[in-house]
């Protein structure tokens, strides 16, 4: 069967699913013990990013693989095309965010409030690339190029199935044009918004290696989704050609990515640990005191349950052993990204609060004044309190995942595989005239 | 048993296709196949010819285990018991730094130990006589050895029928 159907029984439960995301965020936004619905804003970014950068590296692997003449892959491009094709919605949700951060229905982000960056040199000095202006517009024009090249390589994947000859290869060395123009824009384009996006809401702190790290965990929970829905798909009668040696080589990508993964969070790690410059230990620090069971928890399944699991090469060609795998390393590398944002929002609600509080009762200029005269002591003296009340203090939805967290980690996911098997009812699942679909069929690892 | 010498009957096939169909046949006819050389890895070969997986890669695990574990103790006791240095403020027992470390030994210890390992099963050590059958097999012919010793020439008759069959381009009998 190379014709996908997308039966109504999976869409009722996709959409189920996304009820119950729906419903878990509207729980969050009206349960929220944070101030500025800090919970339901954060868990939305959080999948959000997450989700969109799952798309994004599908494409940035399939224009890799197509500029690399890679051919073992092109028997499911389609699963990763339509995975790209996600970007859209991406771009929409985004667009969620910008809005709130125009109308301050968040306050995600630190730098977003002027009263903050006024008193504070470091968000004023960093002011030029963290503004609201650079946010919307780098999103826009960024996320807007992913989607030309999503869709032009979607066309021109999609016109040669149509083609009367397999010999004709015109088509494919337009897709070659196209891809390795999206290589290098990609490339940097990703690392500018996860520093907007991500590493922006410590506004503070910054670390050269973070967008190498969090694309790196986009990357391999982009894989393991993959594993997952080819295995899927196979289980349905789909994809008969797909063979254990395509596992096989998924499976590598997935151990390979995720020991690649682990480097480089541990050198982000070794070296902020080693320097012990107070500005950039300020994120470790956080992480390790306020949330030890998300932090070590991480490098547990991220690192060595895939390390040990997948070391072995009977276990990459396992259906079972791959499905379990990827299913750990997906929800790992979401508990990876509510790792990277939670704590920073947490951080910036508390400030919020705090600030609110301390405006009530102020009311008199002359106090305030003097504040603005000692802030630099001040803003010492909060940090200290801040983590003085945090570090015996539960915060639901934020110290772990709680059922809310899940729930609408359960809604995006859905949204995302209901858009996707969309994509993949729209065309054939077998792309009939690309060049490499036959070296694709006689893949052999071993 | 090293020391008799063995008479070789074999063949030489151009392409590794036609490798492959002669093992099979060979398989088929119930030949003894004594050995086959490629002058690169064959896909499919060893489980036409029935070879077990290399088990290489266990010894290879064991070694890496047991650099990682040497290299984080050996580190562990030097900077907490035998001669403590404080370094840049840190604890003496700072395991993130020892980890680069630990890791490279880690990686020495199992290559080291697994190309050890390689050339004692294989008895190759320096200075090994090492009789090999035709040349060309180390560049672009492929070689399938039937032990001919003490054969009668029926036999022997039956494997060159066999080698004409499959398409050699050449058989050869030698002593080794």
């Amino acid at each position: 069967m190379n014709q996908f159907t997308f039966e109504s029984k999976q869409k009722t439960i996709l959409l189920a699913f996304m009820g119950l995301g729906a419903l878990c965020l509207a729980l969050s936004f009206f349960m929220d013990a944070q101030p500025a619905h800090a919970r339901f804003w954060s868990n939305f970014l959080h999948n959000t990013v997450f989700f969109t950068g799952i798309a994004f590296v599908s494409l940035f692997v399939m224009t890799a693989f197509i500029t690399a003449y890679a051919g073992w892959y092109v028997l499911f491009k389609r699963v990763w095309e339509a995975y790209a094709a996600f970007l859209i919605p991406g771009l929409v949700m985004l667009g969620v965010v910008i809005l709130g951060l125009w109308t301050g229905w968040h306050h995600l982000y630190h730098w977003a409030d002027p009263a903050e960056v006024a008193k504070d040199p470091i968000l004023e000095h960093k002011s030029s690339f963290l503004n609201k202006n650079w946010y919307t517009l780098g999103t826009l024009i960024i996320v807007g190029a992913w989607i030309f090249f999503q869709r032009r390589l979607r066309s021109l994947s999609l016109a040669e199935d149509k083609l009367d000859s397999t010999g004709d290869f015109s088509l494919h060395r337009k897709m070659k044009v196209v891809a390795a123009a999206f290589l290098p824009i990609g490339a940097f384009t990703s690392a500018a918004m996860i520093w907007q996006w991500v590493m922006s809401v410590d506004a503070h702190w910054y670390s050269t290696l973070f967008a190498w790290y969090s694309t790196a965990s986009w990357f391999v929970a982009c894989l393991a989704l993959t594993i997952l829905t080819v295995v899927w798909l196979k289980s349905k009668g789909y994809l008969e050609q797909v063979s254990s040696e395509h596992l096989h080589d998924l499976g590598k990508y997935l151990f390979a990515f995720s020991i690649f993964w682990t480097y480089l969070w541990f050198s982000q790690f070794m070296l902020i640990w080693y320097a012990n410059v107070g500005e950039e230990t300020v994120y470790f620090n956080t992480r390790r005191h306020e949330f030890p069971v998300m932090f070590y928890g991480n490098l547990f399944i991220n690192f060595l349950v895939p390390f040990f699991i997948l070391m072995r090469n009977d276990t990459k060609r396992k259906y079972g052993t791959m499905v379990f795998t990827s299913l750990i390393v997906f929800f790992g590398h979401w508990w990876d990204y509510f790792l990277m944002i939670k704590p920073g929002v947490l951080e910036t609600a508390s400030h919020l609060g705090h600030g609110e509080d301390h405006g009530e009762a102020a009311g008199h200029g002359a106090e305030h004044l003097s504040e603005a005269a000692s802030h630099g002591a001040d803003h010492a003296g909060d940090v200290a309190h801040a983590a003085a009340t945090h570090a015996s203090d539960f915060v639901s939805g934020f110290t772990l995942p709680g059922l809310l967290e899940i729930g609408t980690m359960l809604g995006f996911l859905a949204f995302f595989l209901f858009f996707t098997l969309r994509q993949l009812e729209k065309a054939s699942l077998l792309p009939k005239n690309d060049p490499y679909l036959e070296e694709s069929k006689h893949h052999h690892v071993m | 048993m090293k020391d008799q010498n063995t008479d070789v009957l074999y063949g030489l096939y151009d392409d590794e296709q036609d490798l492959l169909k002669a093992v099979k046949e060979a398989k088929d006819q119930h030949l003894e196949i004594m050995d086959v050389f490629t002058p690169f890895p064959v896909h499919g070969l060893d489980p036409l010819l029935g070879l077990a997986e290399s088990r290489l890669h266990i010894a290879g695990f064991v070694y890496g285990a047991i650099g990682c574990l040497f290299g984080f103790g050996f580190m562990t006791w030097v900077f907490t018991r035998d001669w403590p240095i404080i370094f840049g403020g840190k604890p003496y027992f700072s395991a993130p730094a020892f980890i680069p470390v630990t890791f490279e030994l880690t990686v020495l210890f199992a290559s080291v130990g697994m190309v050890v390992t390689f050339y004692t099963i294989c008895g190759l050590w320096p200075g090994v006589k090492n009789p090999t059958l035709d040349d060309r097999i180390t560049d672009d012919k492929f070689c399938i050895a039937f032990n001919a010793s003490g054969a009668e020439d029926s036999e022997v008759d039956k494997l060159k029928g066999f080698f004409s069959g499959t398409g050699a381009s050449e058989v050869n009998m030698k002593t080794i």
